[in-house]
């Protein structure tokens, strides 16, 4: 069963006076307990579509249905509270809060849920020792590597035991070794929590980690694969 | 999101930038310092007024007289204060005493001394309630008969005549000793119309403390031998054969002249009435003027003085506002750049679960900080420059130094309610200031900011 489906999305942008085509019609369905992958060169319409799966941007056109809900007509009000219990985030650049430690930041989407304090504790600190950060809980964000940083990032968008978690190019700006370590933590986790992974990227070699790869050029979908080969 | 959770990130943000913030706060001290100072030197003045003016007298007293008489007046408008008059006041609500008064003047003499007392009739047993209080001996009581109480200043209306030839040498203020009455005999000599004399003898059972000045020369006796003088003195006077024709055409009137001259005697000179406070003082003293009577009370001046203070306030108010409004001014060009440098911070907590509401109370919770820090510390200032004005402006408040036992005129007064009043408003102030700032927040495109934060 499809857990997104994303229905003949359009987006167009306005710069200037020129109207620009983000997205030029892309159908997708997203299984459940899928991981897919998104590739393409920049500026070909990835990290939009994911904006607008994630009910972060609205399409000028098209539906994004997620769990039978159509997310793409929901006012903000009522898509933070997807956001909040089901989706989780990570990106390229990470995205910590520099005020807040690691173990903060891990816990700070259970502080939107409204999540008392000691269960916050318990929580994120399972989710520290799963990436293998325990010993560096109380530093912030500064004072930590890049892999770390997304290490913290990953526990942060796994907390809220999410259905569906998007990450847009996580592995970035990070060497070749921490990438697969990475990909290796990211991909163990969301198996074994039987979630969905929709990630972006525009690395090849990334994207042998998924169970399909999406072709984007142009705002279009051209090619789709079947992947696995790093199972 | 928890309301303590948005407190302790909201206190953690704010911290992030010390020296920012703590300027920003600084702003916000001198703002309420300055609107707090001035408005307790409103308070202050107000204060110093009242305090003056109980010294000329009870400001919960009235004494009412009856409305003078004036040609061209209408019959039956005038108040009289009959016995019925007293019995309608009492019943005023907030008058918790009412005692008529008569008063009878006469030659005096004390000992060797000549002199002149006006002699005031109460109900003795009256006089606690009305606010009399001696400094040596007693007040009156029930059983009271020529006994009385003399006004500290008494002593002064007499003069021995073979020491002194002018007994008003004005150049040299009269400095009797009070205290030379007490338990001593005063013999007062009243005249009626027809010549004849009589003779009474006084014992001077109280002297009045100088607390008030309004009672300090007379002397107070019990008004039922007060009547009976009055009643002699009356004895042969013109006036009451008119009195009498006048009473007979009345229609109202009684038909005989007997009573008629009772009616006539039956009114008293003035009326003392008392109040449980202030504003009952001010509200009664108006009502029994408008209602025709001659109401006046220490109380009433206190209106003008008010107003005058409240202008003054409202001037130096105003000099303390405006330097509240730069400071908020100041809180809100914080908060804009605290948000220009949190753009992508803002940004994440939006992706990650944070609604419109939780960052746009976050941002006001901030600037709301600042205010109450502001406001805390303001306060603190504002009572440290208050003591230091009334340790070293006493001297101007205060001239010649103070009598004995009187309290020191304060310059600056800060009451309880102005505290409250000053922390709500500072807090208030650092909300208001913080609206467009989250607005700002809360527009913020998530994507863009992410992308180029």
């Amino acid at each position: 069963m499809a857990i997104l489906e994303l229905k003949n999305i359009v987006k167009k942008y306005r710069i200037g006076n020129e109207i620009i085509t983000a997205l030029d019609g892309v159908d997708l369905a997203v299984e459940a307990g899928e991981f897919i992958v998104i590739l393409g060169t920049s500026g070909c319409g990835k990290t939009t579509l994911l904006n607008i799966a994630a009910g972060l941007e609205k399409p000028t056109r098209g539906e994004v249905v997620f769990r039978g809900v159509t997310i793409s007509k929901l006012k903000e009000k009522k898509t933070v509270m997807f956001r909040r219990k089901q989706m989780g985030f990570i990106f390229q650049s990470y995205n910590l809060l520099p005020a807040l430690t690691a173990q903060e930041n891990v816990a700070l989407p259970l502080v939107f849920d409204g999540v008392k304090p000691r269960e916050r504790v318990l929580r994120s600190v399972k989710m520290l020792k799963q990436v293998g950060l325990m010993e560096r809980r109380e530093h912030k964000p500064s004072q930590m590597s890049g892999g770390q940083q997304q290490r913290v990032s990953i526990a942060r968008a796994l907390i809220n035991n999410p259905r569906i978690i998007f990450a847009d190019e996580p592995t970035g700006n990070l060497d070749t070794r921490t990438t697969l370590d990475i990909m290796g933590q990211l991909q163990r986790a969301v198996k074994e929590n039987g979630q969905t992974l929709v990630m972006v990227t525009h690395d090849q070699e990334v994207a042998e980690f998924a169970d399909r790869i999406i072709y984007m050029v142009d705002g279009r979908i051209v090619e789709e694969k079947q992947g696995g080969t790093h199972l | 999101m928890k309301n303590y959770d948005l407190l302790l990130l909201a206190n953690k943000n704010l911290w992030r930038r010390k020296g920012r913030t703590v300027l920003t706060v600084l702003g916000v001290i001198i703002g309420t310092a300055s609107i707090v100072v001035m408005l307790s030197l409103g308070i202050g003045l107000v204060e110093s007024q009242k305090k003056q003016m109980s010294q000329w007298g009870s400001l919960n007293i009235i004494r009412v007289q009856q409305s003078w008489d004036f040609p061209g007046q209408e019959d039956g408008q005038q108040k009289r204060l009959t016995d019925e008059a007293i019995a309608e006041i009492r019943e005023i609500e907030g008058v918790t005493a009412v005692s008529p008064a008569i008063e009878v003047g006469g030659e005096a003499s004390f000992g060797k001394k000549m002199g002149h007392i006006m002699l005031v009739g109460l109900e003795p047993a009256l006089m606690e309630q009305l606010e009399f209080s001696v400094s040596h001996g007693r007040l009156l009581n029930q059983d009271d008969r020529f006994n009385v109480v003399a006004g500290s200043q008494v002593i002064n209306n007499f003069w021995d005549p073979r020491q002194r030839s002018n007994p008003w040498n004005w150049e040299e203020p009269p400095q009797g000793d009070s205290l030379e009455l007490l338990n001593k005999r005063i013999s007062l000599s009243l005249y009626n119309n027809k010549q004849q004399k009589r003779i009474y003898s006084l014992n001077v059972v109280g002297i009045l403390s100088e607390k008030t000045m309004e009672h300090s020369w007379y002397v107070y006796a019990p008004i039922s031998e007060l009547k009976k003088m009055r009643e002699f003195t009356n004895q042969g006077r013109q006036e009451e054969v008119y009195f009498q024709e006048y009473m007979e055409k009345d229609p109202g009137g009684r038909s005989s002249s007997s009573s008629a001259r009772a009616k006539k005697e039956e009114q008293y000179s003035f009326a003392l009435v008392r109040t449980n406070d202030v504003a009952d003082t001010r509200r009664i003293s108006r009502q029994l003027r408008d209602s025709g009577y001659n109401a006046y009370s220490i109380a009433d001046n206190l209106e003008g003085i008010e107003e005058a203070a409240r202008r003054f306030q409202a001037i130096l108010g105003g000099i303390g506002a405006i330097t509240l409004l730069v400071a908020a001014i100041g809180i809100t060009n914080t908060m804009v750049m605290s948000i220009y440098e949190r753009t992508r911070e803002i940004a994440i907590m939006k992706v990650i679960g944070a609604s419109f509401r939780e960052i746009r109370w976050l941002f006001l919770t901030e600037s709301s900080l600042i205010g109450l820090l502001g406001g805390f510390f303001g306060l603190g200032l504002s009572f440290a420059l208050s003591s230091l004005l009334n340790h070293y402006g006493s001297s101007f408040v205060n001239p010649g130094g103070m009598m004995p036992g009187q309290e020191a005129i304060q310059i600056s007064v800060i009451p309880l309610w102005l505290v409250g009043f000053a922390l709500l408003f500072s807090i208030g102030i650092g909300l208001i200031a913080g609206i467009y700032p989250a607005n700002r927040a809360i527009n913020l495109d998530p994507i863009t900011a992410m992308r180029h934060g």
